[in-house]
């Protein structure tokens, strides 16, 4: 399968409520282009069904711009890799069963992607040719997301272990959670890295995790920050609106300083000093900060996601089955999409 | 004369049938319910082969609903994957009007001697006692449209005075406690299948009726209402 040695991936990415498709040649990004559903916004979060609703109607016109884009005929493609998980579960089902019909259309093989995976692997996209500053093996990595937060050992593309995670919320979820209290618009994350530019990140002092090891916990610190407006809100009605700035850039400073913490604590324990970051959460300009300042000092190297490259996007999921692509590794059609997967769960 | 891929997905059957001008040609189907995922390119893939590859179709016809949302999900996806790739004709149809023309187009194997006002009431379970339904005369002209109707003892009263109905279809089943009375005939055994839908996707196919490949979304019939919660934390 190996003798054309020009290996042209489709990634298909639907796992929430971005439809995407993207075009991979050799690991250069030829296309990457991703259709955003703004119909969840007035309902604060995302509604599954409309959700799957919305992939429906985007995944074609998603996928031929991305092959126009790319200027790559169908016929010339290698394989097809889809997310399989974890994410909603009609969503994935959307992007998995159009991805199998297409694999049979094409006469061409199809690979099974884990989407955590896929933002481990968006540092290995090439943005050309000679694109060769890659991260180097092994690497730590810190991918925080709205529905995870882990710290990695990246072995190789295709092989990786967890050694922290979160054992209740995801840090993205820690954002959007309190921002929805403070009544910022979904998701919040954004909102209150802008918001906490303004603001002093020593002005309210939140809880922080105590947990062992290189786990993570971020629910008992959206509980105290909870806790904290409702106790201030007695004394004046109107201390969100006053103190917004504060509290963004405080609770923002707590939590990066939790992921950061354990970062530095997993570097000294496992002695990696070559350290990447991934998901959504790492387009935090206050998260990015704090690790380009801990690099600084520690003298570690640093590979922070081009800001495209940070949401969720097909770009990653091509790279992903590009590597699967070229270890054989192929998706069957009886595969069904997860929910609920861990990296490098085999299945 | 058309080849056609026929795609069955609005129930708990998942069908696929191969059908030339109207005929099936072969088919594979699976009565057992919650398997679509697993099991609908499998079929796919095992019946495209010996000559049947899917370059050699003209089209692919689904069956594009009411029924259950995700087997509609997977079915069109699906569908919309072979149509993209392959560069072919997408066709939909109603489940209910496969089964109404399979019926028709079969009275004799049934048992049945139709007559000009006889009234073919194909109906799909919508759980409790609903069923998404639509009713036909023998010559497929609809009578009423699709609905979702809450079956009782006046359903279809005002058709019942003039006409025999012929019930069918996995709904219909629930109805035989409740639709009693010597106008309501029940066919037992026919189910949501691709090879029902062979006559229709060819007439369709003749006709020049396709769906559009990109912009094709099953017919849900309900509306989907989403809330916004009202529990507030402060």
């Amino acid at each position: 399968m190996l003798h054309n040695n020009k290996v042209i991936i489709l990634g298909i990415e639907s796992s929430c409520d971005d439809t995407s498709a993207a075009v991979i040649e050799n690991g250069v990004i030829r296309s990457n282009v991703i259709a955003s559903q703004k119909v969840h916004e007035q309902y604060g979060g995302v509604v599954p069904e409309l959700a799957s609703r919305a992939h429906q109607h985007n995944v074609v016109p998603v996928v031929d711009v991305a092959l126009k884009q790319a200027s790559i005929d169908a016929s010339q493609l290698t394989a097809i890799a889809f997310t399989r998980g974890p994410g909603l579960l009609g969503s994935l089902l959307v992007g998995t069963s159009f991805a199998k019909g297409l694999s049979l259309s094409l006469d061409i093989p199809m690979i099974d992607v884990n989407h955590l995976q896929g933002h481990v692997l968006a540092h290995y996209i090439k943005e050309s040719d000679d694109d060769n500053d890659k991260p180097r093996f092994p690497h730590l990595c810190l991918l925080v997301s709205g529905g995870n937060s882990q710290i990695i050992v990246v072995r190789n593309h295709l092989d990786m272990e967890v050694i922290g995670q979160t054992i209740d919320d995801a840090a993205g979820e820690a954002f959007d959670k309190c921002g929805k209290v403070m009544g910022l618009p979904y998701p919040a994350g954004p909102v209150i890295d802008r918001l906490a530019k303004e603001g002093n990140p020593d002005a309210i002092e939140l809880s922080k995790p105590k947990i062992e090891g290189l786990n993570y916990s971020f629910s008992g610190l959206k509980t105290s920050f909870l806790y904290h407006l409702r106790d201030q809100l007695k004394l004046n009605p109107n201390y969100i609106e006053e103190n917004k700035a504060n509290l963004c850039a405080s609770l923002q400073k707590t939590i990066v300083d939790v992921l950061v913490g354990k970062l530095v604590r997993a570097a000294k324990e496992t002695g990696i000093n070559e350290i990447t970051l991934s998901g959504g959460v790492s387009a935090n300009s206050g998260l990015r900060g704090e690790i380009e300042r801990q690099a600084a000092k520690r003298g570690w190297r640093i590979f922070l996601p081009p800001l495209r490259y940070t949401t969720d996007n097909a770009a990653m999921i091509a790279i992903t089955g590009y590597y699967k692509y070229l270890n054989h590794e192929f998706a069957t059609h009886d595969m069904v999409p997860f929910a609920r997967m861990v990296i490098n769960e085999k299945t | 004369m058309a080849k056609i891929l026929c795609i069955e997905t609005s129930t708990e059957v998942c069908s696929v049938a191969v059908t030339e001008n109207g005929h099936v040609c072969t088919y594979l189907e699976d009565l057992g319910g919650q398997s679509h995922s697993t099991l609908l390119t499998v079929f796919i893939d095992k019946l495209a082969t010996n000559g049947h590859e899917i370059s050699s179709f003209d089209a692919v016809a689904i069956s594009e609903g009411p029924g259950s949302y995700t087997g509609l999900r997977i079915g069109t996806s699906v569908a919309k994957g072979l149509c993209f790739g392959a560069g072919i004709k997408l066709i939909s149809i109603s489940p209910l009007a496969a089964m109404a023309s399979h019926v028709a187009n079969h009275a004799e194997k049934y048992g049945l001697d139709l007559i000009q006002t006889d009234l073919l009431v194909p109906m799909i379970d919508a759980r409790r006692m609903e069923v998404y339904t639509s009713v036909f005369d023998k010559e497929l002209n609809t009578i009423t449209p699709v609905e979702a109707l809450v079956i009782d003892e006046s359903s279809f009263e005002s058709l019942a005075d003039n006409s025999r109905l012929i019930l069918f279809g996995n709904g219909a089943n629930k109805c035989k406690p409740v639709l009693i009375s010597s106008s309501f005939v029940y066919i037992d055994d026919i189910y949501t299948s691709a090879q029902h839908m062979a006559i229709l996707a060819q007439q369709l196919y003749n006709k020049s009726i396709f769906a559009d490949v990109a912009y094709f979304e099953p017919f849900y019939l309900k509306e989907f209402i989403a809330t916004v919660p009202k529990n507030k934390v402060l």
